[in-house]
């Protein structure tokens, strides 16, 4: 992906309309996340059969106990054949159907309740068991498919090219990589299978009220229509929200990785004040955007909630009427085996009621769903849009295999620009010509911003050239991959990036299989043994937030040594020595030199002393090469770019020698 | 690494061992993670001191969820007035059963009417009810949005979730002030521990990471606003509920079911007896869910923050491997937590069970037996349910506080960690006048690293001051002291004769500049970078610092000049580019003393000459301190100070110094011309 298509994507995310979430967009999504979901597929099924299974055994067994509870136990009508079968009553328990029968006796009463309680006590078993299991197994397989698309997601990051980077906030990623890949947690349970499991509910309730009373059913059918009618079109309003919060709360995080990032310079400058004023506003935006989503749904499900709640009132009220009537049931005695529900009486009268509820909570609950639905679908669309942007650096359909042995490496016309954040771009290179021999070391001389840093990067394929083409042994390297490529360069760079963890984890940093007596002999070409074993747990220190526990000079010593370390074919050194002292700088190279002696090497420096014992001298100007060969040979040239350069920077030492 | 390096597998438990540790270092200053019951009582003091900040919201949620409690109470009796007298068509005053005296004005109004006259009564006073709390028809308890499976994505729904008893327009006027009370609370920690975590001092900040200070201020802090509302609105609309059931019980049915009243209450001892014995696990639990987290937190921000470096070295399967570690033992640390939770729910839950089934063998002898109707039996159940409730929640009132005090600690951790201002109270310094000066100063790391000895020098204003010497021989420990970054552990730093220790640090960094080795830029444009240092500064003030830094060659041929933003840590630049704006940051404050740190990599020497004289020109009575390798720009200078382990070995200017046979920086300058 290009940086010109990244930053159209983000104008276009940016425009104030309703990110628009067609059902074919949906569906894309849902497609996308299936790898990440698929491998936990069978623990998922499993998950839900076992919950449907407990849910399906409460309900019904609730259903028959509350017959049992009000109509039998608390009224003292007799069971129905069924219910007597379920605790063990005898005839005399059962119901003779003839419409004067006498009631059941006080003992027999208290014989249904004891068994009744019975039951009860194994539906709370069933229920606190599934209470115990049910949540963790859930929280595993949620786990397990966050960690994979956090991973993916990571894996990609690190693979995207500079180009994106630069443009992009560190901030932002934490928030993708965090919180928005969360949301495919949900997506399956939740998402997918919530809705559907809400509107079985809502069909069974409303199925059961309809063999009671179809009236009521149609009615409480009624209401819906409007409340549907609502919600879609408050819909673009809700995404708008949620993807203001997701936005709000990504540039928050990234504020504070910024401040952090940038602490030092913002306590020598007092901006700590000033800093916190930023932050308190991010803070609040980001408050208000979640205030001001929440309160859309809190709206809307107040509006629909009235409207369900009326119709449940006012159903209420007819059935009343029918329970003084002793009206028939609209089944009636169809169901006379299980339930005593022929005629409208109390139980029926609370059992319809009970089934009003369910159709009206679940109704008001698949609102809420749909609602949430839509923040989990600009999450995911967030998550997923760094996962689908292409690395534009990536391995031909054909690779070739990496030259053993390598003789050279060549720059033939190579052009580059950068893009900067407004798309215009920054010429760098234009038309860099270069070859550096195995068993050579070629300087890299020219002012700041002549493109020396950016000439690695292009060694490195950290990015392609515009014009031209890099070359291992004749072989372009577009042809390599990019694995081998980086696997055979060792680079100490400019800016000394060290990472968390030991001054070992450090040093061994991108080389395998290391033996700690090889990372002792690599400190050591780099000068950095002696340091390191004055450190209080010699290899093993712990150093601080980006090293920050080292002086410069020592962290540029564990640069050079995680590239020496790794032993590769081309080595590039990045101003390798820019805060080292003479002696040390003398020692370094002079081991350097020993311990480089077939390997093409590359140094960027400023320092005369270094670049003098090259064996080819580079002269980097407005990019191009405007001079290379030997010191001796381009100082010989009269006004000579190199030799002006000499002379600046030993103006009046002579005096000093 | 490899698995299989000796580096790490002298033998296979020791691994686990190094591992365990490394996990653990993530933390690097907050290691004693350990709260004792009472402790967990003072951190829950402290959170509560928040509500100082929100009082008027905090009274008003309280009075809306009163408000609503009290409107709930009549559902009950509503419901057996419908079961009683319509449905079953009895007459009021059949049963044993009073109704309450606040029911009494419906009860008279209703009395005497036929059954579905009743009804339309009721119903219309449902009608209203429903308008107004929203009454059976679902509340705004949680408007949660769907979050993931650790802490870290549940901390936006804790802030902003809200939540109202209550539905229709009285729940939606609650929910609001709700939601904007546990945003206030948030927002106040959130910001102060911002605040707090940019004082720490430079050392502390060596070993804070990234991702953790996002973790904590970010993650941790949502826990604040649940802390608060368990402690003071939830108990209290608890008890209150508990209080008028008891006395409606009491009212009601005191001569048939006293026993009923103290079996449900028994459920609250019971519940904390059993649940207090976990309270130090749950701490734990989720103490170590919460670091586990920031150590993932720590891996993305490094990886990210450091792409170039990390594409460089090939180092990214490395990277994602370690990612994936930290994230997977952030997930395994969750379960750990939410296991503990699930076991202690259960063991509540089923005492509330077996209690349940013993309230209703109790209840349905009674109506069995004819003392008590049909319709009391919901009435009387549901009362019940309510005490049973309110005295389990009051027992486990404790237990559900641990995991929130545990992300509490780790916020009030920094809160009290002692930063730079904590020491200085002192006056104002004035105008620097005179120069600074090291008495006997030494200088040692917390851990123990020793930089500096026995320093004493006097820096006068007017001085260009070089530091010179090898390596880690404590140039930059030296030239920290004077912004007061670090503190000298021995001996005095003093300005105009006043000891730094004693002096407003404010009024002496604002004189101070300092121009890092490590050149930070905000991704922001390059004006704004410069505005970082001084806000107020005037376009031609900010052309004239990029013209002294030799900036304006490369600025002017950017496309927006100095409107050009930056890509991530200002990418887009050459390093060197990046240094020289870092300089002109340092210049445009103009400030009485300028420090820089390695200016080379920078400038190239004649560039850097033409600076320095610029400055030493421009203000004669200015001190600036340059920490160089290049011959160059040390021989210009006035004086010399030459460093090695930590000592000072000579002073003097370039001359006298070379004079000195055999001397240390005569030896020095030798080896440098080579």
């Amino acid at each position: 992906m290009l940086a010109e298509d990244f930053l159209a994507a983000i104008a276009k995310a940016d425009r104030a309309d309703a990110p628009s979430m067609s059902a074919r967009r949906f569906v894309e999504l849902i497609l996308r996340a299936w790898p990440f979901i698929r491998p936990m597929l069978k623990h998922i099924v499993t998950l839900l059969a076992i919950s449907a299974a407990s849910a399906v055994f409460i309900v019904v067994l609730w259903a028959v106990a509350s017959d049992l509870l009000m109509n039998k136990v608390l009224v003292g009508d007799r069971l129905q054949p069924l219910q007597a079968v379920l605790l063990g009553a005898g005839e005399e328990y059962v119901t003779t159907e003839v419409a004067d029968e006498d009631p059941m006796t006080v003992e027999q009463r208290r014989i249904v309740r004891d068994r009744l309680l019975i039951w009860f006590g194994v539906g709370g078993l069933v229920f606190l068991g599934g209470l115990a299991t049910l949540p963790y197994y859930g929280t595993w397989i949620r786990h397990n498919i966050n960690q994979s698309l956090r991973v993916a997601m990571i894996e990609r990051a690190e693979h995207l090219s500079l180009k994106y980077h630069s443009h992009a906030r560190v901030g932002d990623a934490v928030f993708r990589v965090y919180q928005d890949s969360a949301m495919i947690v949900n997506l399956l349970e939740e998402a997918l299978v919530g809705p559907v499991t809400v509107v079985f509910w809502m069909t069974l309730a409303l199925f059961l009220l309809f063999f009671l009373s179809p009236e009521v059913a149609v009615a409480v059918v009624a209401v819906g229509i409007p409340v549907v009618w609502l919600t879609v079109k408050y819909t673009p309003r809700i995404r708008r929200r949620a993807r203001e919060n997701r936005m709000a709360n990504s540039d928050l995080t990234s504020r504070l990785q910024e401040s952090f990032a940038a602490i030092k310079v913002v306590k020598a400058n007092r901006a700590e004040a000033r800093i916190l004023e930023r932050f308190d506003a991010d803070s609040h935006r980001a408050l208000n955007a979640a205030f001001y989503l929440r309160l859309e749904i809190v709206l809307l499900s107040a509006i629909a909630m009235t409207a369900g709640g009326a119709v449940a009132i006012a159903a209420e009220y007819v059935l009343a009427g029918w329970v003084i009537e002793d009206r028939e049931t609209y089944l009636g005695a169809a169901v006379a085996a299980l339930i005593g529900y022929t005629v409208w009486n109390l139980g029926a009268f609370n059992y319809a009621r009970d089934q009003v509820e369910e159709v009206r909570g679940n109704g008001f609950w698949l609102i809420r769903l749909w609602c949430m639905v839509q923040d989990l679908f600009i999450g995911l669309e967030r998550a997923f849009f760094l996962l689908d942007l292409e690395p534009d650096i990536v391995d031909g359909d054909d690779p070739s295999a990496f030259p053993v042995p390598l003789h050279s490496v060549a720059c033939r016309d190579v052009h580059f620009s950068y893009e900067l954040p407004d798309a215009s771009t920054l010429p760098v290179l234009q038309g860099v010509d270069l070859v550096a021999r195995a068993g050579s070391v070629t300087a890299i001389v020219g002012a700041t911003g002549s493109g020396k840093s950016t000439l690695m990067s292009m060694i490195l394929r950290l990015y392609d050239p515009e014009r031209g083409r890099v070359a291992f042994n004749d072989i372009d390297i577009r042809d390599l991959r990019v694995d081998d490529i980086r696997a055979n360069t060792a680079i100490a760079l400019q800016k000394n990036v060290l990472f968390a963890g030991t001054v070992a984890d450090n040093i061994g940093y991108a080389a395998d299989g290391k033996t700690l007596a090889e990372v002792e002999a690599a400190a050591k070409v780099a000068c950095a043994d002696e340091f390191i074993l004055g450190l209080d747990k010699g290899y093993k220190t712990e150093l601080g937030e980006r090293g920050g526990k080292l002086s410069t000079g020592q962290r540029q010593r564990l640069s050079i040594a995680r590239a020496v370390l790794r032993d590769t074919p081309i080595l590039i050194l990045d101003e390798p020595t820019a805060s080292l002292d003479a002696v040390t700088e003398r020692q370094l190279l002079a081991n350097l030199g020993e311990w480089g002696k077939d390997k093409v090497v590359f140094l960027i420096t400023h320092r005369l002393s270094t670049i003098r014992d090259a064996d080819q001298i580079a002269f980097l100007e407005d990019g191009r090469i405007v001079e290379i060969g030997p010191h001796d040979e381009l100082m010989a040239r009269p006004n000579g770019r190199y030799r002006g350069f000499v002379e600046a920077e030993t103006v009046g030492l002579q005096a000093a020698g | 690494m490899s698995e299989t390096t000796p580096l790490e597998a002298p033998g296979n438990q020791s691994r686990r061992e190094e591992r365990a540790e490394r996990l653990r270092y993530d933390d690097r200053i907050d290691l004693d993670t350990k709260v004792s019951s009472r402790q967990a009582a003072v951190l829950m003091g402290r959170s509560l001191k928040l509500l100082a900040q929100a009082r008027g919201l905090f009274a008003a949620k309280f009075a809306f969820s009163f408000g609503f409690m009290a409107s709930a109470l009549l559902l009950p009796w509503i419901g057996k007035i419908i079961t009683d007298n319509v449905l079953l068509q009895e007459p009021f005053g059949e049963t044993d059963v009073p109704y309450p005296p606040f029911m009494q004005p419906l009860v008279v109004f209703v009395d005497g009417m036929a059954p579905m006259e009743i009804m339309l009564v009721v119903a219309a006073l449902l009608m209203l009810m429903l308008l107004v709390f929203g009454t059976r028809s679902g509340s705004f308890e949680e408007v949660g949005l769907f979050e993931g499976a650790d802490a870290a994505t549940q901390g936006e729904n804790a802030i902003s979730a809200g939540g109202s008893g209550a539905g229709g327009l009285w729940g939606v006027a609650e929910y609001m002030v709700h939601v904007r009370l546990t945003q206030r609370l948030a927002n106040t920690l959130r910001t102060r521990l911002f605040a707090r975590l940019t004082h720490l001092p430079m050392t502390t900040l060596d070993d804070q990471r990234i991702g953790d200070s996002i973790y904590r201020v970010l993650y941790d802090t949502p826990q604040v606003p649940g802390i608060c509302y368990q402690l003071t609105i939830e108990p209290a609309l608890t008890l209150i509920w508990g209080a008028v059931n008891l006395y409606l019980i009491q009212y009601t049915y005191s001569d048939v079911a006293p026993e009923l009243v103290w079996i449900a209450w028994s459920a609250f001892p019971l519940a904390f007896i059993v649940t207090f014995p976990a309270s130090a696990l749950v701490r734990r639990t989720n103490q170590a869910k919460r670091a586990a987290g920031a150590a993932t937190t720590n891996a993305i921000e490094e990886t990210m923050d450091n792409v170039y470096a990390v594409q460089s070295l090939g180092g990214m399967r490395r990277d994602a491997e370690r990612f994936a570690e930290r994230s997977r033992e952030s997930f395994l640390r969750e379960r750990f937590a939410l296991a503990v939770g699930i076991a202690l729910l259960v063991v509540v839950l089923g005492l509330m069970v077996v209690a349940a089934i013993y309230i209703t063998l109790l209840v349905t002898d009674q109506i069995i037996e004819g003392v008590m109707s049909p319709g009391d039996f919901f009435v009387i159940f549901g009362l019940i349910w309510g005490i049973l409730e309110t005295a389990t929640d009051i027992g486990s009132f404790w237990i559900k506080l641990q995991g929130p005090v545990a992300a509490v600690r780790r916020v009030f951790f920094f809160m009290d960690y002692p930063v730079d201002e904590d020491r200085v109270h002192g006056p104002r310094l004035g105008p620097i006048s005179q120069g600074i000066e090291f008495r006997d100063v030494a200088f040692s790391y917390p851990d123990g690293r020793r930089t500096l000895s026995a320093v004493n020098l006097e820096l006068k204003m007017g001085e260009v001051v070089a530091i010179v010497g090898p390596t880690g021989s404590g140039k930059t420990s030296l030239a920290y002291l004077v912004p007061a970054f670090l503190q000298a552990t021995a001996g005095r730093v003093l300005v105009d004769g006043r000891d730094l220790a004693d002096v407003d640090l404010d009024s002496l960094r604002s004189q101070v500049a300092y121009v890092f080795q490590e050149h930070v830029l905000l991704s922001a444009s390059i004006r704004d970078n410069l505005l970082l240092a001084k806000p107020d500064a005037r376009d031609d003030e900010v052309l004239r610092a990029l013209e002294g830094a030799a900036c304006m060659d490369f600025v002017g041929e950017l496309p927006d000049g100095i409107d050009t933003v930056l890509g991530q840590s200002g990418d887009t630049l050459s390093v060197g580019q990046q240094q020289r704006l870092c300089i002109a940051r340092g210049l445009i404050r103009d400030t009485r003393v300028l420090i820089l740190d390695e200016p080379t990599a920078a400038l190239d020497p004649k560039t850097e000459n033409e600076l320095l004289e610029a400055l030493r020109s421009g203000a004669k009575d200015r001190l600036i301190i340059v920490i160089a390798h290049r011959l160059s720009t040390i021989r210009n200078a006035d004086r010399i100070v030459f460093l090695e382990d930590g000592r000072i070995r000579d002073v003097g200017d370039h001359d006298s110094l070379m004079e000195k046979a055999g001397g240390p920086y005569r030896r020095f300058v030798a080896l440098q011309g080579g």
